[in-house]
């Protein structure tokens, strides 16, 4: 069987941002006799012995975080199910950080791997499928393959609009007549597969197959009185529905007010914002960070879910201090880099994983755009380390040998989830987004909210790069703070719908393929 | 072949319909097994329906067995159950072997909740969930759920307190214990019980707080779970964060000594801070991170710095 679900992973990462279990991955192939592991000391010492002259001038030349004096520092005696697992990782993890163990990836002038790219693409184009029959458990998450492959592609520089007509055609019996979009055909309506179809569709230039009037009936339908929203009716109600939700909206340019059979009017809430803030400030917890729900563990990707949807709410300066503890929160996203690893963790005292190179290295943007100080070049100073993020990409979640993709950590497989947002967190790091603060924040007294649409990004300077060890051939695209899109889809986005109001008729499904026949879902309810 | 008989004349009246594909070229598309694929057919047939039938549970446990993160499933499931006003004690045990098998799905909890809630009773849920916990002591899912449990059944004083002690003490790294921790003693607030802010005149639970989390500290010190959780306590019972000099000032190495947590320096920075004419000192502590015990995080040091006007280390 080529296939193998990992439900043994002690650590969860975002299986719960998935909706699904859809952790597939794929066991060694005969491509990977291609990496031969010449080095296999594995004990985690990074300089055993004597080193060399060479060893020792590659040791000097490493990072203080990977310096020998700092590995040697705080070692608890007390050894627990987390230390051990901690102690595990580490070992995996340096021979690659230091160079001792390049896995035979082809090196930079400065000992960095290079990003793969080809092999990364190749392996975002076997994850459009076909799959074998095990895939069934991703049966329910489709729309975020569709998401995570047009993304991660878009990330690397590729041209996805050659997808346009067939994921057209793919999302078409997704689509719900009583609005939003299910993980498959026949089923209901949820957040998360809407948020990961209208965002694949927008990479493609697809959103006017959505009957946008349905779509926002049916989030009506899932906002609560408590001002957060479900991911499906009658499913759970946590800030990833906050975000999806939001996100919908402002890319669709939907009215902000409730339908008027919307349930949360009945508790006097007229629009899609209301109590939203208040909502959100509530899931941070004493930690500092956000949890899924109140009173819930605070957790990386949800700490991206409550900036993103702030963001969206208005401008990240104002929304931010106005609805969390903003120091609270920074001091907990700076604890989540990992020492030695350099990458994230999605919590306190868990296993550092490439997706936090996302959902906390995507945090950075927003909330230093709320509190941090301007530096002299005009850019908020950083509060984070970069290298060591693009350090752990590039050393450890590369898959070595003919495949390709990107992994949560050496002792994974890659996936489409992992490289999708490895490749994310990679332009995080990479690059830099501003948000200009004075754009308007609102079209117009009762408009789009427009806040999330005031970013631009810059390329990194060369001594920037130089700093980083990388060189700009290994420097991704851009990706939107908020969205999670490339710049220009999201800008595109942003006319597409302007002055385009609900009521008056939505627009005409695009005609895609043979079957447009059934391509009526975005008439029906008009 | 599967366990559903699709010939019997159970199934006779129903026209199963076929998934549409979306197209001759889908992405992602998944070569079904035909008993997946016909079973599907079947469900989407009684969905178009709306029928909640005994058979509907045939089919929903069938398919949850082939793909458990199927919600939709799930959805239909409960609809139908409660429609039927089925037996749940029976469809509880049904769960607890399923929850074994898929200890990591979300729609199971999801489930049990609304099935426990529907029950009015938490009977053996403790005891199950403990069962969950000795194979995975993070499991977001189910923390959630324990939450849920204590919240709707008031199980507050039920030795909830001693279960996260038994979990700290086995795991003093386990986060998700400490949280539930905090959950348990500043839960219920809405019900007027006070926190570790405390009834006037009563300090016993914060102070109870402050001792577990020293002396869980005391077990690890880099343990960043009770100083996180110490912080808390220190914050929400109204205290002045400068009470836990003497206690950090033990691993912070400020005076020579032994740093035997970053944390602890951490801490020291931000008390030392606050006293009168301490800034150059909580720079100092600072300039200690950056420097020698916790250089991956130079930036944020040196950004605290900023925050108290200091001039930053040159770099």
């Amino acid at each position: 069987m080529p296939l193998v679900k990992r439900d043994d992973d002690p650590e969860d990462t975002l299986d719960e941002l998935l909706q699904d279990k859809a952790r597939i991955e794929e066991l060694p192939s005969n491509d990977d006799d291609a990496y031969e592991d010449v080095e296999s000391d594995n004990s985690g010492i990074p300089f055993p012995g004597r080193p060399s002259k060479a060893e020792r001038r590659r040791e000097e030349s490493l990072p203080p975080w990977l310096q020998a004096a700092t590995l040697n520092l705080f070692h608890d005696e007390l050894q627990t199910t987390t230390s051990e697992a901690q102690t595990k990782v580490t070992a995996d993890c340096l021979p690659l950080l230091t160079g001792r163990d390049t896995q035979g990836l082809p090196l930079n002038s400065h000992g960095l791997p290079h990003l793969r790219r080809e092999q990364h693409v190749n392996f975002l184009h076997s994850q459009l499928g076909p799959f074998p029959a095990p895939y069934v458990a991703i049966d329910a998450s489709r729309p975020w393959f569709f998401y995570w492959t047009m993304a991660g592609l878009s990330i690397l520089g590729e041209d996805v609009r050659q997808f346009r007509d067939r994921l057209m055609e793919t999302v078409r019996p997704l689509q719900n007549k009583t609005g939003g979009f299910g993980g498959g055909h026949g089923q209901y309506s949820h957040c998360a597969g809407s948020y990961a179809t209208v965002l694949a569709l927008a990479t493609i230039g697809g959103l006017d197959m959505i009957d946008r009037k349905a779509m926002w009936e049916w989030l009506g339908t899932v906002k609560q009185a408590d001002g957060g929203f479900r991911m499906a009716v009658g499913a759970e109600e946590d800030i990833r529905g906050a975000y999806c939700a939001m996100t919908i909206i402002t890319l669709l340019n939907l009215p902000l007010d409730l339908p008027p059979d919307a349930p949360a009017r009945k508790a006097d809430l007229t629009t899609f914002t209301d109590r939203l803030g208040e909502w959100v400030g509530r899931c941070q917890s004493y930690e500092g960070g956000i949890g899924g729900a109140p009173t819930n563990e605070a957790h990386g990707a949800y700490a991206f879910c409550a900036l993103a949807c702030l963001s969206i709410l208005d401008a990240p300066h104002v929304s931010i201090p106005k609805y969390l503890d903003a120091p609270a929160l920074l001091s907990w996203l700076a604890a989540r880099q990992t020492q030695p690893e350099g990458g994230f963790q999605g919590r306190q005292e868990k296993l550092v994983d490439a997706c936090y190179a996302h959902w906390v290295g995507g945090c950075w943007d927003l909330i230093q755009a709320a509190v941090a100080p301007a530096a002299s070049n005009g850019m908020n100073a950083d509060v984070w380390n970069r290298a060591a993020l693009i350090r752990y990409l590039l050393t450890c979640c590369q898959q070595p040998g003919k495949k390709g993709g990107m992994r949560d950590k050496p002792s994974t497989r890659p996936d489409a989830y992992h490289t999708c947002y490895s490749l994310a967190g990679l332009s995080h790091a990479q690059n830099h987004y501003q948000y200009d603060k004075a754009a308007p924040t609102r079209d117009g007294e009762k408009g789009r909210l427009t806040a999330a649409f005031n970013w631009t990004a810059e390329k990194a300077t060369e001594t920037e790069l130089q700093g980083w060890r990388i060189e700009r051939e290994d420097v991704v695209e851009f990706v939107h703070p908020v969205f999670v899109l490339p710049m220009g889809v999201v800008e595109e986005c942003r006319g597409l719908f302007e002055g385009v109001g609900i009521l008056e008729g939505a627009v005409i499904p695009r005609v895609v393929g043979e079957n447009a026949m059934s391509c009526d879902a975005g008439l029906d309810g008009v | 072949m599967g366990n559903i008989d699709f010939t019997s004349p159970l199934w006779a009246d129903l026209t199963p319909l076929p998934t549409d594909e979306g197209g001759d070229h889908p992405l992602a598309a998944i070569a079904y097994t035909e008993e997946y694929a016909t079973t599907m057919s079947y469900l989407r047939a009684v969905m178009a329906l709306s029928e909640h039938s005994p058979r509907v549970l045939l089919l929903t446990a069938e398919l949850i067995d082939m793909n458990p993160a199927h919600y939709t499933v799930w959805l239909y499931r409960a609809e139908t159950l409660f429609a039927l006003s089925a037996d749940l004690h029976e469809e509880l045990e049904w769960l607890n072997e399923t929850a074994l098998d898929h200890q990591k799905n979300y729609q199971i909890w999801h489930h049990r909740m609304l099935i426990v809630d529907r029950l009015g009773e938490s009977e053996g849920e403790a005891e199950f969930v403990e069962q969950m916990f000795e194979r995975d002591a993070k499991n977001y899912h189910v923390w959630s759920y324990r939450q849920w449990m204590v919240k709707r059944f008031g199980l507050w004083e039920k030795g909830e307190l001693e279960f996260t002690e038994g979990l700290i003490r086995r795991d003093v790294r386990n986060n998700s214990a400490w949280n539930h921790r905090w959950f348990v003693v500043n839960g219920r607030e809405g019900e007027g019980v006070e926190g570790v802010e405390g009834v006037k005149g009563d300090e016993g639970v914060r102070e109870r707080e402050v001792g577990f989390a020293k002396r869980e500290i005391g077990r690890a010190p880099q343990n960043l779970c009770g100083w996180s959780y110490l912080r808390g306590v220190v914050r929400k019972g109204g205290m002045r964060l400068g009470e836990l000099k003497e206690f950090a000032g033990q691993f912070a190495g400020l005076d020579g000594g032994e740093v035997r947590s970053s944390h602890a320096l951490d801490l020291m920075a931000e008390i030392l801070a606050e006293e009168e004419g301490g800034r150059e000192r909580a720079g100092e502590a600072l300039d200690m991170l950056m420097e020698t015990y916790d250089p991956v995080r130079r930036n944020y040091w040196e950004y605290r710095k900023g925050m108290l006007g200091l001039p930053s280390a040159a770099a």
